[in-house]
């Protein structure tokens, strides 16, 4: 009965594909779970920011930080790790433990002391599971400045895993407020990006607002109404010098540079209307880009510097435009319910940053240059004043609380609309804005 | 004619008219044809029958041996010339004669599955016999029958087996299995699987991965990239980054659990990752 088998067969025989194909369409989007030991040190050498060996621990700690809070990483708890990474490990690690925490990365390195008083950081990454080195990289600087040692290091894993350039070497900007809403104390603040670092750039004597960096990052600008003139100043971060821009009879505010730092533009008030002007730094001419009707401020250029986004409260209230750099082609692009203010265009050019006022909220929202794909992110009493990271990944702002004597302060917000979180300021804090990536 | 005459004249015809529809509406409906009583088989509930399970194929050429056992037994056409007045016309006494020498046919005979289990209620009926329905003897029919039958299906071993051994080894069959397969392995890679939560390019990219197994289910080496849809010059950061994650989800999730039988149609596999769908 050898018939009936290979009947059998020839009616179902499959056609004769080799290799079976199996289609995956949905996983689980959660943070990667990464381990980051401490960084591992041939001899504990002291410098001026400690032994090698603790500043290996303190550099392990800023990348876990800086990893987790961009919500895509999950650091796993040291007390978990079954073994310490010597020196000889850094290069050739043992996945095996590794493996048995359920890490899929990991990222190990060592500090050395130099002879001159620096460090040399040692940054690796691994694919725990393939156990391949994903990424190495060495961080010369002075001890002092270990921190940004450990910045570097989170950016490289955070590039290579990710895909996109990283933003945890970067500064942030703000104004510091406190006392009672009638009678604040505003001061420029600076400190890294994870709140590390902070110190008061002015003394709060005068109002300030809207500090911003320039490409360069060591000179800052801003609005100051010092001598009841409000006027833009310039501010180099090193030697603390402040400079006025420009010697304008009217009020002038909402500065900021062009990308290649060669110009400024900001707005002013003449005749009653307020208009923006652009100002080229090194000829000192300045040149109208608008001209009424109504107010037209907070002008923000493209990356590639081509065109400049506004608000403008032409149409009957605040609405934002775009135009090219010259001025000419000024083209509406918030429509809908409510009104839009605030842009500021993102370091990667595809989306614009703005608030939403209307409903009786300020949210913060992202529009494509076109004007389409207008997506809200948060949903708040009063967010607004958004500002992007150098990555153009996410986006930190100010929150008013609601109620008398609602507290302000500073949060960030992943372009998904996720990862909402807080960024601690020593008071309340408003007006922020993100340095591009240090050098 | 004078009106009261021509009036009298409608009058009665229409007494006539109404008398005949009357009569007529009786008559009209045909009388019924006489029934004979349908024959009703009275089954004893604690005979039911099992669930019929599907014959296992065996390499004995048993049916020759039935054909022969029943020709000299003209004792099963005799029921047939007395069909209806007979009391009892149950199939199940019928079956009873030729049952012996019918157990070992392995031919599916669905239409006829009471002649294979009409030995088992036999012994059982003795028991039971002051009662009608035994729930206890009904419930242990009913739980060994059940449990077999989900298995049934997806036990395609034997089968697989006896395939396997008549026909050249290339032959790639039983699409049965191979729809399992495909099912066990997504299910085991997929929970595995982060997609890297990146910018908008990430969501168009597809990569097909290959990967060669060992028969405890490890994967040799690592998987090989066959293909990548969605790459262009600017996105290649991310294309790497989506790429090692379909890497991580397999080798995460490996050894995987895969029925031995079937190791040659899965030593070799190829996954596609594909996030378009995902929120």
């Amino acid at each position: 009965m050898r018939t009936l088998p290979l009947l059998l067969a020839l009616l179902i025989a499959a056609p004769a594909a080799a290799v079976i194909r199996v289609d995956i369409n949905s996983g689980t989007a959660q943070p990667l779970p990464v381990a980051v030991p401490a960084f591992a040190t041939a001899s504990a050498v002291a410098t001026e920011a400690g032994t090698t060996a603790a500043l290996g621990q303190q550099v392990a700690g800023v990348i876990a930080a800086d990893l987790a809070s961009s919500g895509l990483f999950r650091p796993l708890d040291p007390a978990a790790f079954t073994t310490t990474v010597a020196p000889a490990d850094v290069t050739a690690p043992q996945f095996a433990a590794w493996r048995t925490i359920a890490a899929q990365a990991l990222i190990t390195g060592n500090v050395t002391a130099n002879p001159d008083g620096g460090i040399t950081v040692g940054c690796y990454a691994y694919d725990v599971f393939s156990a391949e080195e994903l990424a190495r990289q060495g961080f010369v600087t002075t001890a002092a400045n270990w921190r940004r040692a450990a910045h570097k290091c989170a950016d490289l894993v955070y590039s290579r895993l990710t895909g996109e350039t990283g933003y945890f070497d970067s500064r942030i900007v703000y104004v510091s407020e406190t006392g009672p809403k009638t009678r604040r104390i505003k001061r420029l603040a600076v400190m890294d990006q994870d709140g590390a670092g902070h110190r008061f750039l002015t003394n709060g004597q005068t109002l300030v607002l809207t500090p911003r960096f320039a490409p360069n990052q060591q000179t800052l600008t801003y609005m100051s109404f010092a001598n009841n003139r409000p006027r833009i100043w310039v501010y180099t971060i090193g030697s603390g010098r402040q400079e006025a821009v420009g010697d304008f009879p009217n009020m002038s505010f909402a500065p900021r540079f062009s990308p290649d730092g060669g110009t400024l533009v900001f707005s002013m008030s003449q005749n009653g209307t307020t208009d923006i002007y652009k100002l080229d730094i090194a000829s000192r001419r300045l040149a109208r880009l608008t001209n009424g009707p109504g107010i037209n401020t907070a002008p923000s250029y493209s990356p590639d510097g081509s065109k400049i986004v506004f608000e403008s409260d032409r149409s009957g209230g605040q609405q934002i435009y775009t135009m090219n750099a010259d001025g000419s082609g000024q083209t509406r692009i918030s429509f809908g319910e409510g009104r839009a203010g605030t842009p500021v265009w993102s370091p990667r050019g595809d989306l614009i940053a703005f608030t939403r006022l209307g409903g009786g909220k300020f949210r913060i929202g992202v529009i494509r240059p076109d004007g389409g794909g207008e997506r809200l992110l948060t949903n708040a009493f009063q967010d607004e004043g958004p500002t992007w990271s150098p990555n153009g990944r996410v986006i930190l702002f100010f929150r008013t609380a609601a109620g008398r004597g609602g507290k302000v302060d500073l949060h960030s917000v992943d372009l998904s609309g996720a990862n909402e979180r807080q960024i601690k300021t020593p008071l309340d804090a408003s007006d922020p804005a993100w340095s591009p990536l240090l050098p | 004619m004078t009106e009261r005459q021509s009036l009298g004249v409608v009058g009665l015809a229409h007494l006539v008219l109404f008398a005949v529809l009357s009569l007529a509406l009786t008559s009209v409906t045909p009388p019924l044809p006489p029934e004979d009583p349908a024959p009703v088989d009275v089954v004893d509930i604690a005979e039911v029958p099992k669930i019929a399970e599907p014959p296992r194929p065996s390499k004995r050429a048993a049916p020759q041996k039935t054909v022969e056992a029943t020709a000299p037994e003209p004792t099963p056409p005799t029921p047939k010339p007395e069909p209806a007045p007979t009391p009892d016309p149950t199939p199940v006494p019928k079956a009873e004669k030729p049952k012996p020498k019918v157990e070992p046919v392995e031919k599916p005979e669905p239409p006829k599955p009471e002649k294979q289990k009409p030995e088992k209620p036999k012994p059982e009926k003795a028991k039971p016999a002051p009662k009608l329905l035994d729930a206890e003897a009904l419930s242990t029919l009913l739980d060994k029958s059940l449990p077999k039958a989900k298995v049934k299906p997806l036990d395609t071993s034997a089968l697989a087996k006896s395939i396997e051994k008549s026909l050249p080894r290339t032959t790639r069959i039983d699409p049965r299995a191979t729809a399992t397969l495909i099912g066990a392995i997504r299910s085991q890679v997929a929970p595995c699987w982060n997609p890297p939560i990146g910018g908008a390019d990430v969501k168009k990219m597809t990569v097909l991965l290959h990967l060669d197994i060992n028969r405890d289910g490890s994967v040799v080496g690592r998987p090989g990239i066959v293909s990548q849809t969605g790459v262009t010059a600017g996105n290649a950061d991310y294309a790497r980054a989506f790429a090692e994650t379909a890497r991580r989800a397999v080798l995460r999730c490996a050894p995987l659990k895969l029925p031995a039988e079937l190791y040659d149609q899965w030593k070799a596999v190829e996954i596609n990752f594909d996030p378009s769908e995902m929120s």
